[in-house]
């Protein structure tokens, strides 16, 4: 499976964000999506879930030589800031979504079962999802975008305010998940993208870059990045 | 001091300057053309200036304006006796109303979060600063009026002249009061949730200001005079201990940081989504049976029952006592009765004001939105259309059953006055009334969720980015408010109404369920 964006443009009144980006990300694969601040990682994310319009592109998903347009069930979204409905217990969220989407779940798991896998703690369950703490909303968030089973995951920032065990926990998830999905994970932190992702892409001056990381140590690749942001910057 | 009056004044016009231009980017279609770089525009920033300047200008004088002639001019006429008496009673209470509820100091705003917390300005400086600047507005804003409409009412002058400063030095010594408070006892006074003295100190000189002039017992001229010579002097002395005080920040931290802000993302928008938070029932033994959407949205209202469900029945309940009373009255003055039933017989547009006020559609959209959809349109599948049309129908039949409560007892109730205050002569008024009263319930049910899936006009933050929105809710206000002034027969205007809402509800289905896919989601 292969997601194919081409001719991806979006500008923000006379600022283009976005320039005619053409970029194809592969099933299996994790990638780092590396920008400085305001480069438009969010934006780029944004344009793929269909939040903000955008100018010109297409989003095109290519399995076993079919392909079709890129659908909203085809994305989850893993937001920096974790959104749960506040007035739900964890135990209702998850059996409302389960509810839903039953007719497409291929392997069956009780409630309680996904909350284990999820490492959330049995007298949380039942507490209602505003009185979370902000690691546990965000496992709700993963384990409902993994539920669904999307195509390709979208993951924006999500391990930044999360507790070193925590961070871990996900970690892991998002390693497991990588096999027959698509997972682009944003971050500004280099160490967290090279111990975690398969591949580094940079998003500078609106465009999408592959960092070639074959032979190089992690300190020669951080080099490299630095110096191509550094580089871009300056032009 | 005066320096950080300075910064502070600088930094509230640069606020309302920025509004605005911003006020001027959300007018639909035109507001497309604006361009950021408007916030850079030297002679855009000038208009706005002088926009700010007239905006300060008219806080000084309006509201006093409005206050002294709606609130005592214009009563003091229904009085018998002298208005000179009636004019310095009247306002001698409402002052001392006044002087609790509208402290300044205690009131939670966005500018004082601003200027001692985000700014880091000195609490103490650009306390007193702003609010001797208030207190000068008060003087010089009722100066005019007192004297205007104490003239006319046959005040001395003098008494006009001191009104200005006994006001002020009620407000002074109220602060005082509250600020010796809390330094005594920790206990903090936060303006917008007045405790239950305050409420009471409230109706108690409401009524003696009101109602004992409607039977000739007034405060005597001398007695008044005395008490508001002695007060505006505890004014001045209350200036010293004010400026003795320290304790201001530590009473802002309390007061900006109470359950219904919240210090670390303080705007007005995290507010009010605070205090809709603040309403989800935390009885986690509410359960549902449903299945899928009808389960999600089962239990959105049973977790808000207190939002919903309880403000309808309060609705019902005031109506059903409205409706006891007047059968009563009715008993007692026959000709109230025959008064009424004229009213009934050709007022029934009347009632399009009366159920616009009493529905609660556009509150129930916006909890919808806070407490649900605004972590719910981050989801894809949430906004798929099969999902927002499923969930729109769930929410829609919820609405309606909410409103049909009080509706139904006010049409019931409607009916009931009719008939015992003589009647009417076409048998089918009745079942008109009735079933008109009915459909304007639905009709704004419907309007309202349909405005909210048309025009969903809230951002990630939850702040309102739709002036659409805000003008559709506007010109249904107005819609509303017109219809106050027509008179027509039950007959032709609830065969009207009838036809009018279920067509509405038709053509609103259609649109929701032809663009809300489209047009469901964050605004950016």
């Amino acid at each position: 499976m292969e997601l194919k964006v081409e001719h991806l443009s979006k500008s923000f009144e006379t600022k283009e964000v976005l320039k005619d980006i053409n970029f194809t990300f592969q099933e299996g694969k994790i990638y780092g999506l590396l920008g400085r601040n305001g480069s438009g990682k969010t934006t780029f994310f944004n344009c793929l879930n269909r939040d903000i319009p955008f100018e010109e592109g297409t989003f095109t998903l290519i399995d076993k030589e079919q392909s079709r347009p890129l659908e909203l069930e085809d994305i989850g979204y893993v937001l920096s800031t974790p959104n749960v409905p506040e007035f739900l217990t964890g135990r209702e969220f998850l059996k409302f979504f389960l509810d839903i989407h039953q007719d497409k779940l291929d392997e069956k798991k009780t409630i309680d079962e996904y909350f284990e896998f999820m490492h959330i703690e049995k007298e949380d369950r039942d507490k209602l999802l505003k009185d979370y703490s902000y690691g546990m909303k965000n496992k709700m968030q993963m384990l409902v975008n993994m539920i669904a089973d999307p195509n390709v995951l979208l993951l924006d920032e999500p391990l930044t305010s999360l507790d070193v065990v925590v961070a871990e926990e996900m970690k892991q998830v998002l390693k497991s998940m990588k096999k027959n999905h698509i997972l682009i994970f944003s971050t500004h932190i280099m160490e967290l993208a090279l111990s975690l992702c398969d591949e580094i892409v940079l998003l500078n001056h609106g465009t999408l870059q592959e960092i070639d990381r074959s032979h190089l140590t992690d300190q020669e690749l951080k080099d490299k990045i630095l110096a191509a942001l550094t580089e871009e910057s300056s032009c | 001091m005066l320096e950080t009056f300075i910064q502070s004044f600088q930094v509230k016009n640069t606020y309302r300057v920025n509004t605005f231009i911003y006020s001027l980017k959300q007018i639909p279609i035109l507001g497309k053309v604006f361009k950021d770089a408007l916030y850079s525009n030297y002679a855009l920033k000038l208009l706005g200036t002088l926009v700010s300047i007239m905006t300060e200008i008219l806080s000084i004088f309006l509201g006093k304006f409005l206050y002294i002639t709606i609130m005592v001019f214009a009563v003091i006429t229904l009085y018998p006796g002298t208005s000179t008496v009636n004019f310095v009673h009247v306002l001698f209470f409402l002052t001392l109303i006044g002087a609790l509820m509208n402290t300044y100091m205690f009131n939670p705003t966005k500018d004082k979060y601003y200027a001692m917390f985000i700014l880091k300005m000195d609490s103490k400086e650009y306390t007193l600063s702003n609010y001797y600047y208030t207190m000068l507005k008060v003087i010089v804003g009722f100066l005019p009026f007192t004297c205007l409409f104490g003239i006319l009412s046959k005040v001395p002058l003098w008494i006009c002249i001191l009104f200005p400063f006994f006001i002020a030095g009620c407000k002074i010594l109220a602060n005082v009061y509250f600020l010796n408070k809390y330094k005594r006892t920790g206990i903090i006074t936060d303006e917008n949730h007045p405790v239950k003295w305050v409420w009471a100190w409230t109706a108690i000189f409401l009524i003696l200001a009101y109602a004992l002039p409607y039977f000739g017992i007034v405060l005597p001229l001398p007695v008044a005079c005395i008490f508001m010579v002695l007060i505006t002097i505890g004014g001045i002395f209350g200036v010293f201990y004010l400026q003795k005080f320290t304790l201001y920040r530590e009473i802002y931290k309390i007061i900006l940081t109470n359950d219904n802000m919240n210090l670390a993302s303080y705007k007005t928008t995290e507010i009010s989504k605070q205090t809709v938070l603040n309403r989800i029932d935390v009885d986690t033994n509410i359960t549902s049976h449903k299945h899928g959407y009808a389960y999600f949205n089962d239990l959105f209202v049973k977790r808000h029952s207190n939002l919903l469900l309880k403000s309808a029945k309060k609705i019902s309940l005031t109506i059903f006592a409205i409706i006891v009373a007047m059968t009563g009255i009715f008993f007692v003055v026959p000709a109230f009765a025959e008064k009424t039933n004229q009213i009934l017989l050709v007022m029934l547009p009347y009632f399009v004001f009366i159920m616009y006020c009493i529905n609660r559609g556009q509150e129930v959209a916006k909890a919808m939105f806070m407490n649900c959809d605004h972590s719910m349109l981050t989801y894809g599948f949430y906004r798929k259309p099969k999902v927002i049309l499923n969930l729109f129908k769930e929410r829609l039949k919820s609405v309606i059953i909410i409103n049909l409560l009080p509706a139904f007892v006010l049409a019931l109730g409607l009916v009931f006055l009719l008939a015992i205050t003589g009647g009417t002569t076409q048998f089918i008024d009745y079942p008109i009334l009735f079933f008109s009263i009915l459909a304007m319930s639905v009709f704004f049910s419907v309007h309202h969720l349909v405005l909210y899936y048309l025009l969903q006009p809230y951002n990630a933050e939850s702040e309102t980015k739709s002036a659409t929105y805000g003008i559709a809710n506007g010109l249904t206000y107005l819609f509303c408010y017109y219809m106050l002034k027509i008179q027509i027969p039950i007959f032709t205007f609830g065969c009207l109404t009838i036809v009018f809402s279920i067509l509405y509800c038709f053509v609103s289905l259609f649109l929701v369920y032809r663009y809300a896919p489209k047009t469901f989601h964050l605004k950016n």
